[in-house]
Parts: structure tokens; sequence; C-alpha cells
């Protein structure tokens, strides 16, 4: 089946009991079973079975069953966000003394949660401009244990060359983890190109209202779990052959950390992804449409939207992407003052820190998003101080068009 | 023809696909299972139109386990 059936009728073939068609939300902490040997056996793996939210749960796994057909993989594990999903993917596979390679210029959660946090534990991040791969290639040495890239840097706006990394990474024997929240399968499947695990923020384009937080991992059946540097992962898979991370990843860390989605969030992606293909369509189009507009606007200084075809990334855009590029895009009104100004004047676009929703949202990233990191980092990462990041929503575009007109106007008018 | 499932040997007249195999095993939570083809996890896109040979391994693998490590 095709992405656009998939995204409806993927991981749920109607509620055999009731007829319902739309998945039923189990709201329930736990899971009642016949007898005493029959929970045994599902507690010591024997037997299949539900037994506590926290490790499975219906609802949700119908939206794993439902992304792991979107993202054409081998299976995927439901998390309470996508910081739970970045943190959980990347902790089921490192430990104090090993290192990761990032890209620079990736979301600013993940930087705190590689800088900060993992670096407590004694693992090591080496972030680099990652669109050009020969930086990767320069950063890896024996303690490095993974790559972890986003299809398009938030906010960078950079697309590294997937098929190169993931050569890399293999040839390395270690994994490609991919972030796949901003161009979602719809626009790209990571795991076609070469990548091993995806990650999503489901919280964005997937749930699409701004409605529920929540996470996913996809292993996309490329890394031979049999070999490579994981000794626990490589010990499981004796046992559970190709499934070995997955397992590891619910049943050790997912369960220990407690990164489950509520029942509910599940169902809200679920609904989300039935109509993620035809506004990825609009997103992108939109996208396109006030990236051009803005930069052909005389106060504009710059606009990074990989989809222009002044864009460096533009033959990425085309190769990986089909020539769509996506929903974000960033620009600059020339100072931080002129950017406040715009976002104050905005009539139908948003600030807030979001992206995705079918509604216009903007944002100023280096005071929000990335206001822990000093001027020198901000400059590692991409993220300047007249900085707009636009996540361009799915109503008519001359509407949106229309407020920027107005607020870009009122931002210089203002200064005279 | 026989096929190898779970480590057992298993006995069957015709040629099946791996959507009819698990049919005919019954198996648990269908819709939670992973179906491993001589090694290599088949994607569930490929159920139906896989069909299986003769000496084919088939383990049918869980990653939602309960508590404990297997």
């Amino acid at each position: 089946m095709k992405a656009d059936t998939l995204a409806i009728h993927g991981g749920f073939a109607g509620d055999s009991g009731s007829g319902a068609s739309a998945v039923p939300i189990c709201q329930t902490v736990s899971y009642a079973h016949n007898t005493a040997q029959a929970l045994a056996d599902a507690f010591a793996g024997r037997s299949p079975g539900y037994i506590y939210t926290r490790i499975a749960n219906p609802t949700t796994t119908a939206l794993e069953s439902r992304l792991t057909e979107l993202e054409d993989g081998i299976g995927c594990v439901a998390t309470s966000s996508g910081m739970a999903a970045v943190a959980s993917a990347v902790m089921a596979l490192v430990k104090a003394g090993d290192e990761i390679i990032a890209a620079a210029g990736i979301f600013g959660g993940t930087v705190s949660l590689f800088e900060n946090t993992l670096r407590r534990f004694g693992v090591v991040t080496n972030f680099v401009d990652a669109a050009d791969t020969s930086n990767l290639q320069d950063a890896l040495n024996e303690k490095t244990k993974l790559i972890f890239i986003e299809t398009i840097g938030n906010p960078r706006m950079d697309v590294p060359d997937i098929p190169a990394i993931a050569e890399l990474a293999h040839k390395a024997g270690i994994p490609l983890v991919v972030d796949n929240t901003v161009t979602t399968p719809v626009v790209f499947r990571p795991g076609k190109f070469g990548a091993d695990i995806v990650v999503h923020s489901t919280s964005k384009f997937i749930n699409g209202h701004g409605t529920a937080i929540g996470g996913a991992i996809i292993d996309a059946g490329n890394y031979n779990w049999r070999e490579g540097p994981f000794d626990q992962i490589r010990k499981l898979s004796q046992k559970v052959g190709q499934l070995a991370f997955l397992w590891y990843l619910r049943n050790v860390i997912y369960r220990d950390l407690g990164g489950c989605p509520a029942p509910m969030n599940s169902f809200l992606m679920l609904q989300g992804l039935e109509t993620l293909p035809p506004r990825m369509a609009k997103h992108c189009e939109n996208a396109e449409r006030l990236a051009q507009f803005l930069q052909s606007h005389p106060n504009v200084s710059w606009v990074n939207y990989p989809g222009l075809k002044t864009s460096e990334f533009h033959d990425r855009v085309i190769k990986l992407f089909t020539g769509r590029a996506g929903g974000l895009l960033t620009f600059g009104l020339g100072d931080k003052e002129k950017a406040f100004e715009f976002i104050d004047s905005l009539r139908l676009a948003k600030n807030l820190a979001n992206l995705g929703d079918a509604k216009t949202l903007v944002l100023h990233p280096a005071s929000t998003i990335f206001g822990e990191f000093d001027a020198h980092e901000l400059g590692s990462m991409g993220v300047t101080p007249d900085m707009v990041r636009v996540s361009v929503g799915i109503e008519d575009f001359e509407d949106i068009k229309a407020d920027f007109e107005q607020a870009i106007e009122r931002a210089f008018k203002e200064k005279k | 023809m026989n096929l190898v499932v779970n480590g057992k040997n298993t006995d069957i007249s015709d040629s099946m696909t791996v959507t009819e195999l698990l049919a005919k095993e019954d198996v648990k939570m269908p819709q939670m299972v992973s179906v491993e083809l001589n090694g290599q996890i088949l994607k569930r896109s490929e159920f139906e139109t896989t069909r299986l040979k003769d000496d084919d391994k088939v383990e049918f693998l869980y990653y939602m386990g309960g508590g404990t490590c297997l």
C-alpha cells in the first residue's frame, strides 16, 4: 500500500469485538490474565501479552504498527515525547566512555541532552558541520558508537548527504540515527537511504494540531545487531535476532526510564497521521511560496529554505525528498529588534515554541529554544540574533503572505 | 514440505505465504508478532507476498515482553 493509504489504514484493521473503525483508546494501567501462570509467562517473555502500559498498550501498539509501516521499518517503540525518543534510542546504545558524532545545528533540546546530560554520564558528543560528510569522517574514532543527524537541521536548515553518511557509519560498524521529525515519512523515509534508526517528535507534523506531546523510535532494519559494538544487544540477538535493539529498547531502557505515551495521546497521533499526507503537501507548497516571497522582499536580509533553487542544498532536496523541502524555514530582518517587532506585529501567525501545527507558527530561536547557549555556540549552530523561524501552516497562502507583509512593514516603519 | 518453525520441524502439504502460516499456527497476538525468515526480519508488507520454501526457518518473535530478560 502507498503512504496515503497506510497513514489511514496502517496498523489497525478495525476492532473485531465492537466493529469500531477508529482505534479504541485503551485507558488502562494494567491487564488482567486468567491464571497466575499466564501472567508469569508474560512477565518471563515466554508468552506475548500486555502487562502494564509503561511497557505496552493496545492503542499505542496501533500507533507503533502504523509508524512502522509508514517508515517501512521492522518495528517501533512510541514514547512520551520526541526527547524521550532521542534519549531512549541513544541510551540503548551508549555507555560511559563512548562517543557520539552529531550534526551541529540540530534541535536545541537534543544538543542539550548530548552536551550536558549525557556528558555527565561520561558520554562525549562531537558536533560537526554535517553538510560536508568529510567532517564526520574526520571526527570518527574507535570510541564512536553512533552518528546522529536530522534530515533537515532545525533551525540550521542544512540537508546532510544521508546516503553518504550511512555508508560512512556502516564502514565503521556503527548505526546512523536520523531524526525525521521535520520531513516525516510522507516526504522522506530515511531507512530507504541507509539510516538504521529513525526517531520522531510526533508532537509536530504527525500530530499536526498542537494537541499532544509524543515521540517514536523505528528500527529501519538495516543494521546487523548480531554484529556491532553493543554487547548487550549482540547477546540478545542470539535469542531474538534482528529484533534485539527493539527488544532491549522496550524491555530495558523504556521500561526503566518510564517514557511511555498516554493512550489518549497515541490516539491523537493516530488521528493526526490520517491527514498527514495532504497536510504535508500543503505545508511544503506554502513554505516554498513564502520562502520565495521573503526572498524577493527588500527588507528581508536572508532566507534559508532548502527548497529554494538558490539553496546549496537544493540538489539534495531533489535527490532525497523528491523536491519537497518541508514546512520549516528561517529568515532574517537584520537585527534582533526588528525580529521582535516583526513577531509582535503578526496578526495570524502564532508566536510559540512548536512546529508542524496546521497553524503558521513563528519563533525567535536565539532567545527561546537556544536561549541557554552563548554567542559562540549559537554561531556554530547557525543561530543568528536576527533569525526568525517559521513553521508554515496550511492556511490560505495569500492570508499568510498578507500577515507577513504587514508585519515586516510595521517592523521597519516603527524604527524610522 | 518441511519448515522449521520456532526450532521445530513442521510439515505442511502445500507452499503457503507467511500470512497463511500465521493463521495455520494460530500465533498469539498476530498484530504484535514479528516474523524472522532465515535470519532476516520480514516487513509486515511482505507477509502476504512471501511464499515459504522447503527447509525455510521461521521464527515468531515479539519485542513487547514482560519485565525480565529472556
